[in-house]
C-alpha cells in the first residue's frame, strides 16, 4: 500500500496571538500533526499575497494566515488590513480553479493553544483527499 | 452628441493660449480605421484629432510616460499637458491621482462622454464584416451602428461590435474634467459583471483548465503591462525583467531583488504573474480592456481584473474611480467587513 | 558567504524526546552557510552559552541560530551571550523547535525533519538580518495635564510632587471640574469643596505647576518623550494679578446670563468669579455675553475697577509647549437635558438633573444649602428620585451604566433627608450597585436610618397636575402600579464623555470606544495607558467612575509618566520600516495603513519616523512595489524562509 499522502503546509502566525496561541498548544502538550511549518511575522497585515503565491509555486499544498482576533491586534488594526487583503486572495485562488480548502485564515489568540491545535488537526484531514498541490507547483 | 467641431476649437484655443503644452488625443491612422495616439503642440494640427467608437486607447498611460520624461528634464514646462479622456479613461486618471502619482494642476482634461454608445471591440468588428474594411462607422440613435464598407452600408446591432466592457460600463462619461463634450448619458447597460457570470458557474477544475489554458498561453511580453495606466511601477515586483538598476543600486538593494515569478513562460512562473498582475490590480483596475486587447495571444485578461472589481464592490462596497480623495481598496478597512471565510 | 552557527538543544528531554538532535544538527551542517553545527543537553546552561561563546570565537562566526525553546523565554539570553562573543544581537536567531515541534508531536522521524527545517528558516533569516543597535530618543522631561477636574490635579500634583514640571490645561475659566459643584461626598459624606479647594490652591502655588485656564489644546505633536503641544490661550480680559476679587465690576455689568456652575438654577453677570473658591482666583469677562468690546458698548466694569485690571485689549494667545508625556484627564458630562424629554427634565421646572440638586444641597449653593423647590422656592415634602435615566438603555439612550448614580442616589436621598426631617424621598431603580468600600453599608444606611424607599421599577410618565409631578410607575417587586405626587424629581442623568473629548481624541490621535470614551490600551492590562506611547488616561474621561477611581487613575497614569520622564533617553526597537525611495511612488497607501502615523509622505516619497513605528510591517504587505520593508523581516527573508520550510 502507497504511504500516506502528508500535505506540507506554510503557517504565518502573527508573533502576539497565533504564534504565542501555538506555543501555548506546546506548553499543554497537545498534539497535533507535524505537517506545518510557521513562519512567524510581527502582523497578520504583515502577509503579502506574494508571500501566499510564492508558497504555493515552492510546492505548499496548504497555507495559513493566522492573526490576532478583531479588536486585539497588538498593532491596533493589521489584522483589519490583512482580513480584506486575504479576503480578495481567497476570492482570487477559488475563481482561478485552486482548491479553496487549500488556503485558510484563522483568528487564533494567545490562550486559544487548543483552538490552533484544532485549525491544524482540520487542515490536514481537509488537504489529504485532495492530494499533493500541483496547479501552482513549480516544475524545476 | 460630442461635436468633433467643438472638441478641434477647445483644443485649438488651449494650444493658442499656451494653456497646455500639447494634447494627447486620437488621429486616423494607416491601418484602416484603427485611430492612433495624437500628441497635437501645434494649433493648427488640431485638425488631425478625431473622435468616434474606434478611439478605444486609454490615452492616460501617456500621462505616466509624461511624468518619467518631465522628472528627467532639466528645466521642465510646468504647463498641463491636455488629454481626451472617455468615461473609463477617466477613471483611470482618478486613481492615479488618488495614487498621487499625477498631480491634478499638471492635466487638462477634455472629456468626451461616449454616451449611449461606446468603443468597438476590432476583433468582433472583424469577424462581423468577415474580411471586409469599414470605412466610416456611425452609432445611430436604434442602438446600431452603420458601418461602410466596399460594398456600401450595413447595419449592425450595437451589441455585436461594441467592447464587452463598454457593454458593462458603470458611466460611460468623465467623472472628472475640465471640459466635457458631449452629454452625461448613460447607456443602458447589461448587467454589471454579466460577462463573469458564463465563468463563474463552472466547476473549479472547469475554471482550473480554462485558466491554465489561457495562461499557458502567455509568452510574457509585457504588453498587458506596458499599455496598464495603473502599472505605473519602474520596477515591477513580479518578475526579474524590468529591475531597475541604477548606478546608485547598492549591493544590499540589489541583493534584495526577489524573483517571486521566473523569467521562463511556464505554468507556475506564468501563474504567479498575472495573480500578482491581478491582485495588484485590485481596487485600481477600472476596466479600460487595454490589456486584453493588445495580448497578442488573447488572454481574457478582463476576466481576472473584473471578477476582483466585482469582489470589491460586493465584500466591501468599493468602487473605484469616482473618488481621488477616497482610500485605496487595500489601503482601508471597516468593522463589518466579512470575516465569515476565517476560522 | 555569511559564517552561520547553528546550535540544537536537547532540553533534556524536552527536545530530544522527540526530535533526533544529532541529526537536526547533522543535516544543518550540510545547509548552505553553516560552517558550525552541534548539539547540547542544555543550551541556556553557562556550559552551553560558553559553547556558543567559544564557536563564535574559534570559528569566526557572523551570526547563530539557537534551535530551542520559545523566543520569549530565551532570545534575550542567547542575544546577551551573542554580544559578550562581539556579535550584534540580531546576529542571533531562535529557532522554535520545543512548543512548536517536540511538544506537540510524538513521531521521532517527522519531528526531526520539522525541527530542521524551522531551523534552516531561522538560519535563512539571520544571514540576512542587519546589524542594528536601538533607536535612542531624548526624552524632555515636563508633563502635559489636559483636564483640570479632580483626575486632572491629582495626576498634575503627582506630577510636580515627584519634581517635574507640569502644564495644566483647563478650558474653563476655574479647575475643580465636576467635583467643586458637589456639596458631600459618599460614603463618609464629608464636604467636597473642603477636601478638594486645599489641593486647588496647591496647584496654583506650586512652583512646578504652570496652570493655563481658558486654555484649549489646539494641536498636539510629536512622539513619546518629544511632543509638541499648541495651546490657545483664550483672553479674559480681567489680569489675574491685579484683580483684588473686590466684586464691584459685577455690580455694575448689566448682563445677567445663566450661572452654569449651578446649572441654570442662578444667574451671573456677564463679568463673574465662577465660584468664590475659583484657582486662579480672579473675575473673568463672558465675551459672549458682554454687550461687546469691538468698539466698546459699555465698559462700565472697566470704569469702576480700581486697580485697573480690566483691560479689553487682551488677545488670544497660542503657546506652544514640548513635553515628554500626556495625561488627558478630560472629564464627563451629563447626558442631554433634551434627551430625556421623556421624564419631563427641560419642561418642569422642578425635575432636576443630580448635578443641580447637588448645588441645592450646597451650604454655597443658590438656596445657601435649603432644599427647595426651584419653581416656588418651597420646601418639598415628597421627592422621586429616578435611577439610570439614559443610563442602560441601549434601545433609547446609553447602554452603559453609570456606575455612580446608585450612590449618589443615596447620598441624595440621606442628604434630602437631613435637610427635611418629615420629607420622604423615594427612589425607582433597576438594581443596586454599591461595590465598593462602604458602599453597600452606605445604601443600607439610607434605608434604615433615613427611611428612604427604594422602589424596584422603571418610571413610565411623568407630568404636572395642580402643583404637583404626577409620577407613574411600577414596583415589580410588589407587582404594583405606584403613583406618587412628588414635589420634585431628580435624575441620575447618565454621564457622557465631556463635549469636545471626540475633537480632542483626534487632535491626540487616541482611540474612542463605542461611547465615545477614551480607549485605554488594554481593558484589563494597560488601563490607564492609552494605545498612543506616552499618553495617558485619568478619570471619567476613559469610563464612568467616582471620586477615588478617578484618583486612583489619576496617580496611576502619573506614574506611568513618570516611568518615561525619569529617564533621560528612550529606547526603541530597530526592527523598524524602511524605504527605498526609488521604488517609492508617493502613492500614500502605507501612510494610510500605519497604526501608528509614522508614515508620512514629502516631496512625492514616504519617510518613517522611526520613533513611532512600532514595525508591525503592515506598510510592507500594503505596499505595490515593495519600496517599504521591515528591517530584518524582509520579503527577501520571508521568501528564503518560506522555500526552506517546504524543503527546497
Amino acid at each position: 500500500m502507497a504511504e500516506e499522502f502528508e500535505p506540507k503546509i506554510v503557517a504565518f502566525l502573527c508573533k502576539w496571538c497565533s504564534s504565542a496561541g501555538s506555543d501555548l498548544a506546546g506548553v499543554s502538550r497537545m498534539e497535533y500533526p507535524p505537517n506545518v511549518v510557521p513562519i512567524t511575522v510581527m502582523c497578520s497585515g504583515s502577509v503579502s499575497p506574494l508571500y501566499i503565491f510564492s508558497a504555493f509555486k515552492r510546492g505548499a499544498d496548504g497555507v495559513l494566515v493566522s492573526g490576532c482576533h478583531p479588536g486585539d491586534c497588538h498593532y491596533i488594526k493589521g489584522n483589519f488590513y490583512a482580513r480584506r487583503r486575504i479576503a480578495l486572495v481567497k476570492k482570487l485562488l477559488d475563481y482561478i480553479g485552486l482548491e479553496p480548502q487549500r488556503f485558510q485564515m484563522s483568528w487564533v489568540s494567545a490562550a486559544e493553544g487548543k483552538k490552533y491545535t484544532q485549525i491544524i488537526k482540520d487542515f490536514v484531514q481537509e488537504l489529504k483527499p485532495l492530494g499533493p498541490q500541483t496547479k501552482l507547483r513549480s516544475n524545476s | 452628441m460630442v461635436n468633433l467641431e467643438d472638441l478641434k476649437n477647445e483644443a485649438h484655443k488651449l494650444l493658442k493660449e499656451g494653456t497646455v503644452k500639447y494634447i494627447i488625443g486620437y488621429e486616423r491612422g494607416t491601418n484602416g480605421l484603427l485611430p492612433i495616439p495624437a500628441f497635437i503642440k501645434n494649433p493648427e494640427d488640431v485638425e488631425r484629432l478625431i473622435w468616434d467608437p474606434t478611439c478605444v486607447f486609454n490615452l492616460t498611460r501617456f500621462l505616466v510616460d509624461e511624468k518619467r520624461r518631465k522628472a528627467s528634464e532639466k528645466e521642465p514646462d510646468e504647463r498641463p499637458v491636455g488629454v481626451i479622456v472617455k468615461g473609463c479613461d477617466s477613471r483611470a486618471l482618478v486613481v492615479l491621482l488618488q495614487e498621487k502619482f499625477i498631480n491634478r494642476d499638471d492635466v487638462y482634461i477634455l472629456g468626451v462622454s461616449c454616451e449611449e454608445a461606446g468603443v468597438l471591440d476590432e476583433k468582433k468588428l472583424a469577424k462581423t464584416l468577415k474580411g471586409k474594411k469599414a470605412k466610416n462607422i456611425e452609432f445611430t440613435k436604434n442602438d446600431n451602428f452603420v458601418v461602410m464598407t466596399e460594398d456600401g452600408k450595413t447595419e449592425i446591432s450595437a451589441k455585436e461590435i461594441l467592447a464587452e466592457r463598454c457593454l458593462e460600463c458603470k458611466a460611460n462619461f468623465p467623472v472628472i474634467y475640465d471640459i466635457l463634450l458631449g452629454e452625461k448619458v448613460k447607456r443602458k447597460s447589461d448587467k454589471p459583471f454579466g460577462s463573469l457570470e458564463k465563468f463563474e458557474s463552472l466547476s473549479k477544475e472547469e475554471r482550473w483548465t480554462f485558466w491554465k489554458e489561457q495562461l499557458d498561453k502567455c509568452i510574457r511580453c509585457y504588453a498587458c503591462r506596458s499599455v496598464c495606466p495603473m502599472c505605473y511601477c519602474d520596477e515591477c515586483v513580479a518578475d526579474t525583467i524590468n529591475f531597475a538598476v541604477t548606478a546608485d543600486t547598492t549591493a544590499e538593494e540589489k541583493a534584495q531583488k526577489i524573483k517571486w515569478a521566473e523569467k521562463s513562460p511556464v505554468t507556475s512562473e506564468n501563474f504567479v504573474y498575472h495573480l500578482v498582475r491581478a491582485i495588484h490590480l485590485a481596487g485600481r483596475c477600472i476596466d479600460c480592456g487595454e490589456c486584453e486587447r493588445v495580448c497578442p495571444l488573447d488572454i481574457p485578461l478582463r476576466l481576472l481584473n473584473k471578477k476582483l472589481e466585482k469582489e470589491a464592490k460586493e465584500l466591501f462596497d468599493y468602487e473605484v474611480g469616482f473618488d481621488p480623495d477616497q482610500p485605496s481598496l487595500v489601503s482601508s478597512f471597516k468593522d463589518e467587513d466579512p470575516e465569515d471565510f476565517i476560522r | 558567504m555569511k559564517r552561520t552557527g547553528v546550535f540544537v538543544c536537547h532540553c533534556g528531554i524536552n527536545i530530544a524526546g522527540t526530535v533526533d538532535v544529532k541529526k537536526a544538527a547533522k543535516e544543518l551542517s550540510k545547509h548552505k552557510g553553516v560552517v558550525h553545527s552541534e548539539d547540547y543537553v542544555y543550551m541556556c546552561s553557562d556550559p552551553g552559552q560558553n559553547l556558543i561563546l567559544d564557536a563564535i570565537k574559534e570559528k569566526k562566526l557572523d551570526n547563530v541560530v539557537i534551535a530551542c525553546c520559545s523566543p520569549t523565554l530565551h532570545e534575550t539570553t542567547f542575544r546577551n551571550a551573542s554580544k559578550s562573543a562581539g556579535l550584534n544581537e540580531f546576529q542571533c536567531e531562535i529557532a522554535n523547535i520545543r512548543e512548536q515541534c517536540s511538544w506537540v508531536h510524538k513521531d521521532m522521524d517527522k519531528a526531526t525533519e520539522k525541527a530542521i527545517k524551522i531551523t534552516k528558516s531561522a538560519v535563512e533569516k539571520v544571514r540576512r538580518n542587519e546589524s542594528l543597535e536601538p533607536i535612542s530618543i531624548p526624552v524632555t522631561r515636563r508633563a502635559l495635564v489636559i483636564g483640570g477636574g479632580i483626575a486632572g490635579i491629582q495626576s498634575a500634583l503627582d506630577l510636580a510632587n515627584t519634581g517635574y514640571e507640569v502644564i495644566l490645561v483647563e478650558r474653563s475659566p476655574s479647575i475643580g471640574g465636576h467635583m467643586i459643584q458637589l456639596s458631600e461626598t459618599f460614603p463618609t459624606l464629608d464636604c467636597s469643596q473642603c477636601i478638594l479647594t486645599p489641593k486647588m490652591v496647591e496647584v496654583s502655588k506650586h512652583s512646578n505647576i504652570k496652570l493655563m485656564t481658558s486654555s484649549e489644546i489646539q494641536e498636539i505633536s510629536g512622539y513619546v518623550g518629544n511632543f509638541k503641544a499648541k495651546i490657545l490661550k483664550k483672553p479674559t480680559y480681567v489680569d489675574a494679578d491685579k484683580c483684588t476679587l473686590c466684586d464691584e465690576c459685577t455690580k455694575v455689568c448689566p448682563v445677567v446670563v445663566s450661572n452654569e456652575f449651578d446649572l441654570g438654577l442662578t444667574g451671573r453677570r456677564a463679568i463673574y468669579i465662577p465660584f468664590p473658591q475659583a484657582i486662579p482666583a480672579t473675575y473673568t469677562l463672558d465675551i459672549s455675553a458682554c454687550p461687546g468690546l469691538l468698539p466698546i458698548a459699555c465698559g462700565k466694569c472697566a470704569d469702576v475697577c480700581e486697580p485697573g485690571a480690566i483691560d479689553f485689549d487682551m488677545k488670544p494667545e497660542i503657546i506652544e509647549e514640548e513635553v515628554g508625556a500626556i495625561i488627558v484627564a478630560s472629564g464627563f458630562d451629563l447626558y442631554e437635558k433634551e434627551m430625556m424629554g421623556e421624564y419631563g427634565y427641560g419642561k418642569y421646572p422642578d425635575v432636576l438633573d443630580g448635578l443641580q440638586f447637588e448645588r441645592l444641597l450646597s451650604a454655597s449653593g443658590p438656596t445657601m444649602g435649603k432644599v427647595l423647590r426651584p419653581s416656588d422656592h418651597k420646601e418639598p415634602k415628597e421627592v422621586v428620585f429616578i435611577q439610570c435615566a439614559g443610563s442602560r438603555d441601549p434601545e433609547l439612550h446609553c447602554p452603559y451604566c453609570s456606575k455612580i448614580c446608585c450612590m449618589y442616589t443615596a447620598k441624595h436621598a440621606m442628604l434630602y433627608k437631613h435637610h427635611v426631617h418629615d420629607g420622604q424621598a423615594y427612589i425607582f431603580y433597576i438594581d443596586i450597585r454599591s461595590g465598593g468600600k462602604g458602599y453597600e453599608e452606605f445604601v443600607q444606611r439610607a434605608v434604615e436610618e433615613d427611611g428612604v424607599l427604594y422602589l424596584r421599577g422603571k418610571v413610565s410618565k411623568i407630568f404636572e397636575e395642580k402643583g404637583k409631578i404626577k409620577v407613574w410607575g411600577v414596583d415589580t417587586l410588589a407587582g404594583k402600579d405606584i403613583e406618587i405626587d412628588a414635589d420634585m424629581v431628580v435624575l441620575a442623568t447618565a454621564m457622557r464623555p465631556s463635549e469636545g473629548a471626540e475633537e480632542l481624541a483626534k487632535k491626540l490621535k487616541i482611540a474612542l470606544d463605542k461611547d465615545g470614551f477614551l480607549s485605554e490600551a488594554h481593558p484589563k492590562l494597560r488601563p490607564v495607558e492609552s494605545v498612543t506611547s506616552g499618553m495617558f488616561l485619568a478619570g471619567a474621561a476613559q469610563a464612568p467612575k467616582d471620586i477615588p477611581e478617578a484618583v486612583a487613575q489619576a496617580s496611576g497614569a502619573a506614574a506611568k509618566a513618570i516611568a518615561i520622564l525619569s529617564q533621560e533617553r528612550l529606547f526603541h526597537a530597530p526592527t523598524v520600516a524602511k524605504v527605498n525611495v526609488n521604488l517609492c511612488t508617493g502613492c500614500g497607501m502605507c501612510v494610510d495603513v500605519c497604526p501608528y502615523d509614522s508614515l508620512s509622505l514629502k516631496d512625492g516619497k514616504v519617510e518613517v519616523n522611526e520613533v513611532l513605528c512600532e514595525g508591525c510591517g503592515t506598510c510592507s504587505a500594503t505596499c505595490l512595489r515593495a519600496a517599504i520593508q521591515i528591517r530584518n523581516l524582509t520579503p527577501l527573508q520571508v521568501s528564503e524562509m518560506i522555500k526552506v520550510s517546504l524543503g527546497g
